[in-house]
């Protein structure tokens, strides 16, 4: 029980100094909310724009930091996040939930997929070392991983829309839609998620394959394995119980910080077809300086992350008797 | 919105401007019934990079989403073309008239008017909307109450009273103050947070759905120009990156477009014989000098630049063409090409002349070093200029002009900035040189007042709105203010052209290349668009309220 406490407090610290520092950095920042507002609108609108900007978002009523920062602990624990700059006068409530299950959706679903298949591929090509799977999957998918995500989805769009013209160029669903539990919206969101879900699969499985099978490599060659085997316990029983779940646990961690870091959303996915989701609302509230949307999102990103380490800390627990009897 | 549409690059989205996401992914207007307009056909599909996607807000006073609002549901007094020299055509202002030494503007309100929700428009709304100006600074985008002393309803009549000769403010409210419905705004508590999001307007086109990646406007039914419009549906897509944008204009899926698109022959031309675009030019890409640093601030220096800068090469290499060469005069042509003064430009002759730029810096004490650079006093000709980086144009625009000025032995170091760095130290007057535009407006002089009239400007370390270079003289500033009282064209271009001769004989600024709107626009299923020949309104679906008039003369073949 002690090893949970431990992990409860480091918990709880953590999430303080990032708090601290999600108050801090933003503030770091040259320039304010007004003039990016204008950077964004550059030789589209007239420059008395500023003045008015300035007014409506309160940039020279300043309050001291001090009282700043327990107004913005307060307003966090109690879940009053402000009104966002960008998308004056939304609040950013509105704005990040609004956002947030599209990114969920997609990158979501792919790094869970990700990490299954490519735990699947690595267990089984460990296992078979040397076999035609072996010698053709991991190798593919390490250099599909090690392109540059944008280069693969240009690519993508560039064979299948433009080209072979099937499957859209961008966007979460058809511009005519109208958004609703509908099979048509339902399909609509499905299909226009191909293109980017793949892509993002086949730039991101080749870690898992690479890790899972070197981690069942070392596992196979333990005394146990060679026990199991002796005892003429079946192949697949051994590969799954005996050596898949030994080494499956270093790469559980790996796998918690990319669940907590689905909620920031892959940026250059966003980018590259549009897609209506956090990523891009996270790039486009630090070139506006949103304090308020920053601020949410990196609290959102920074408390995704440690719930989800802390999570595992309690799986790996499961899993591994020996964290339990540690001393 | 937006969009930088100079965010040209391709192949490196991660460093581009744009970004976005979905405010209100709900529909903002479905409930309203829609009676089909019984002339209008066709779908019209806008594709303009707008850098985020939409919020579904219609506030007009709101600079992050007007340019969706204005135009298409909320309607100026008076349309006045910037492409033909501020023509004006009466809108919702039948007519209006000047008085009392020009500080007295008299607009009768056009009767028969209907807002969509079929109530009429009278002068009440046209005297609410300026004061709700008045008392919400922040809704005010032009500052029009900087010079407005009052603004009254008389009968069908609203009167403005100036505190001065406000001759060219006309141009900021009478076609930049978009009229909205007293008996809606009335009962906004804050009009500076309203979202409007199902706008009650007098325009073409009223908003029947919008999501965060797509509006859609219906042609509005009860509009009061007989027989308009004549498209029934614009679709006006939320695009977060130039890419997509461009291949829904090539491959014809969008028929009007505002977009920066890099081998626009091959990407686009090509595609199709119905595919067009026109860019005609509105504004200056300039070096701004800042006139508070030495040695900028001695004229030979000044000259010199000006004199190195091969401003045709900088259009044919950085800008591929699309944006034409500038001119010291400061004047955009061919768009103002009747207020261009000849004689004055051929009696300064600032043509690309490097020999004459280093004779003039060795007459003014320069002395080239073994480096090959001039210095005079141990102090090295060395600038730094700031720029942009996301601009990618711009960049390579910069990469050449540091060659030429090398050549004439003045070293220029380019810092390429984030938009928000280079605003921050632009405004604030922290840089030697910068390169940017004005926003411009329907004549010279209002691109001219912005580079040059002090009153915009402010001290090293506080926001200059513009006149970033800091430039301040009286007699000058007099010019400013002798155009304000005078509705005499004579008067006007005389004036102009000694605005001219300031930025031939002090070169405050140097014009490099002209900005133009971008405008591409493809002929299979649409007529009556803008042209070369017929420019009837700044054609960039951005441009409000002109995307109004430009939706106005449309027809679906």
């Amino acid at each position: 029980m002690s090893y949970a406490l431990r992990r409860l407090g480091f918990f709880v610290v953590t999430l303080w100094v990032a708090l601290t520092i999600n108050f801090a950095l933003p503030r770091l920042m040259p320039g304010n909310p007004a003039i990016a507002m204008m950077a964004r609108f550059r030789g589209r609108v007239n420059g008395n724009v500023l003045k008015a900007l300035e007014i409506a978002f309160g940039v020279n009523t300043k309050q001291g930091l001090v009282s700043q920062y327990f107004s913005y602990l307060g307003n966090t624990l109690t879940g009053h996040f402000g009104t966002s700059l960008t998308f004056y006068p939304n609040s950013v409530s509105q704005v990040v939930f609004s956002a947030l299950p599209w990114t969920l959706g997609i990158v979501g679903v792919t790094t869970v997929l990700a990490f299954a298949l490519g735990t699947l591929v690595g267990m089984t090509s460990g296992w078979r070392r040397g076999s035609v799977l072996d010698s053709v999957l991991p190798p593919v998918f390490v250099i599909t991983s090690a392109f540059p995500y944008f280069w693969i989805a240009l690519l993508a769009i560039l064979l299948f829309p433009i080209t072979l013209h099937v499957l859209p160029i961008g966007f979460g669903y058809s511009n005519t839609d109208t958004i609703g539990w509908t099979w048509h919206f339902v399909g609509d969101v499905l299909y226009h998620a191909v293109l980017p879900a793949l892509t993002i699969l086949v730039t991101s499985i080749g870690g898992w394959i690479l890790t899972m099978r070197n981690n069942m490599i070392t596992t196979l060659s333990e005394d146990y394995v060679r026990m199991a085997r002796a005892k003429g316990l079946s192949p697949l029983r051994i590969m799954f119980d005996y050596a898949g779940r030994n080494a499956i646990l270093p790469n559980l961690t790996g796998f918690a910080m990319s669940l907590g870091f689905v909620v920031s959303g892959a940026i250059l996915v966003e980018y590259v077809f549009s897609y209506p989701g956090v990523g891009f609302l996270l790039l486009q509230a630090v070139q506006n300086e949103d304090y308020p949307l920053m601020q949410t999102l990196f609290l959102l990103i920074t408390v995704a992350v440690l719930v989800a380490i802390l999570v595992m800390d309690f799986v790996t627990m499961l899993l591994d008797p020996r964290t339990r009897s540690e001393s | 919105m937006r969009r930088h549409w100079r965010a040209a690059s391709l192949l490196v989205p991660i460093g581009a401007l744009a970004a976005g996401f979905a405010a209100s992914p709900t529909t903002a207007a479905a409930a309203r019934p829609h009676v089909r307009h019984a002339s209008a056909s066709g779908t019209l599909t806008i594709s303009n990079e707008s850098g985020s996607l939409w919020t579904c807000n219609f506030n007009p006073f709101n600079a992050a989403v007007y340019q969706e609002a204005a135009g298409f549901v909320y309607e100026p007094l008076v349309f006045v073309n910037a492409l033909q020299s501020g023509k004006t055509t009466p809108w919702l202002a039948s007519s209006y008239k000047w008085s009392n030494g020009n500080k007295v503007l008299t607009f009768t309100i056009r009767k028969g008017v209907k807002w969509s929700d079929g109530k009429p428009l009278t002068a009440a709304d046209v005297a609410f909307t300026f004061n709700m100006l008045k008392k919400n600074p922040a809704l005010d985008l032009n500052s029009i109450w900087s010079v407005l002393s009052s603004v009254v309803q008389k009968g069908d009549n609203v009167v403005l009273t100036f505190k001065s000769p406000a001759v060219p403010y006309f141009y900021y409210v009478a076609d930049q103050v978009f009229i909205v419905p007293q008996h809606i705004w009335a009962k906004v508590k804050n009009p500076v947070t309203y979202p409007d999001t199902t706008p009650v307007g007098s325009g073409p086109y009223t908003v029947s759905k919008c999501t965060g990646q797509n509006i859609t406007y219906t042609a509005n039914a009860k509009y009061w120009q007989p027989g308009l419009p004549k498209i029934e549906t614009v679709q006006y897509p939320a695009f977060t990156s130039n890419d997509p944008a461009n291949v829904y204009l090539a491959t014809g899926q969008a028929q009007w477009g505002g977009q920066f698109i890099p081998s626009i022959k091959s990407f686009y031309l090509a595609k199709s014989p119905n595919n067009h675009y026109w860019f005609p030019p509105v504004a200056n890409v300039s070096l701004f000098i800042n006139q508070k640093v030495a040695p900028l601030n001695q004229l030979p220096v000044r000259q010199a630049m000006a004199f190195a800068i091969n401003r045709s090469r900088v259009a044919q290499l950085g800008e591929y063409g699309y944006e034409p060469a500038a001119n010291q005069t400061g004047i955009v042509t061919p768009t103002f090409s009747s207020w261009y003064d000849k004689a004055a430009a051929a009696k300064y002759g600032y043509t690309y002349n490097p020999a004459k730029a280093i004779s003039i810096l060795k007459k003014a004490g320069y002395k080239k070093g073994s480096n090959g650079y001039f210095a005079k006093g141990g102090k090295e000709l060395a600038f730094s200029v700031i720029n942009v980086g996301g601009n990618s144009d711009w960049v390579a625009d910069l990469q050449i002009i540091q060659q030429e000025f090398k050549a004439v032995g003045i070293k220029l170091t380019v810092n390429n900035l984030t938009g928000t760095d280079f605003d921050n130290d632009l405004y604030k007057g922290n840089f030697q040189l910068g390169f940017d535009n004005e926003s411009g407006g329907p004549a010279p002089y209002y691109e001219l007042r912005q580079l040059l009239y002090s009153g915009n400007t402010a001290p090293i370390g506080q926001l200059a709105t513009t006149n970033y270079e800091r430039y301040s003289n009286p007699a000058t500033d007099k010019l400013f203010n002798e155009y304000a009282s005078t509705t005499s064209s004579a008067q006007q271009h005389a004036i102009v052209n000694q605005l001219e001769h300031v930025m031939l004989s002090d070169v405050p600024v140097i014009p490099v290349t002209e900005s133009v709107d971008w405008f591409q626009y493809n002929t299979a299923s649409f007529s009556g668009w803008v042209t070369e020949k017929n420019p009837y309104a700044q054609p960039a679906p951005y441009n409000v309220p002109d995307v109004e008039v430009m939706l106005l003369h449309l027809r679906a073949k």
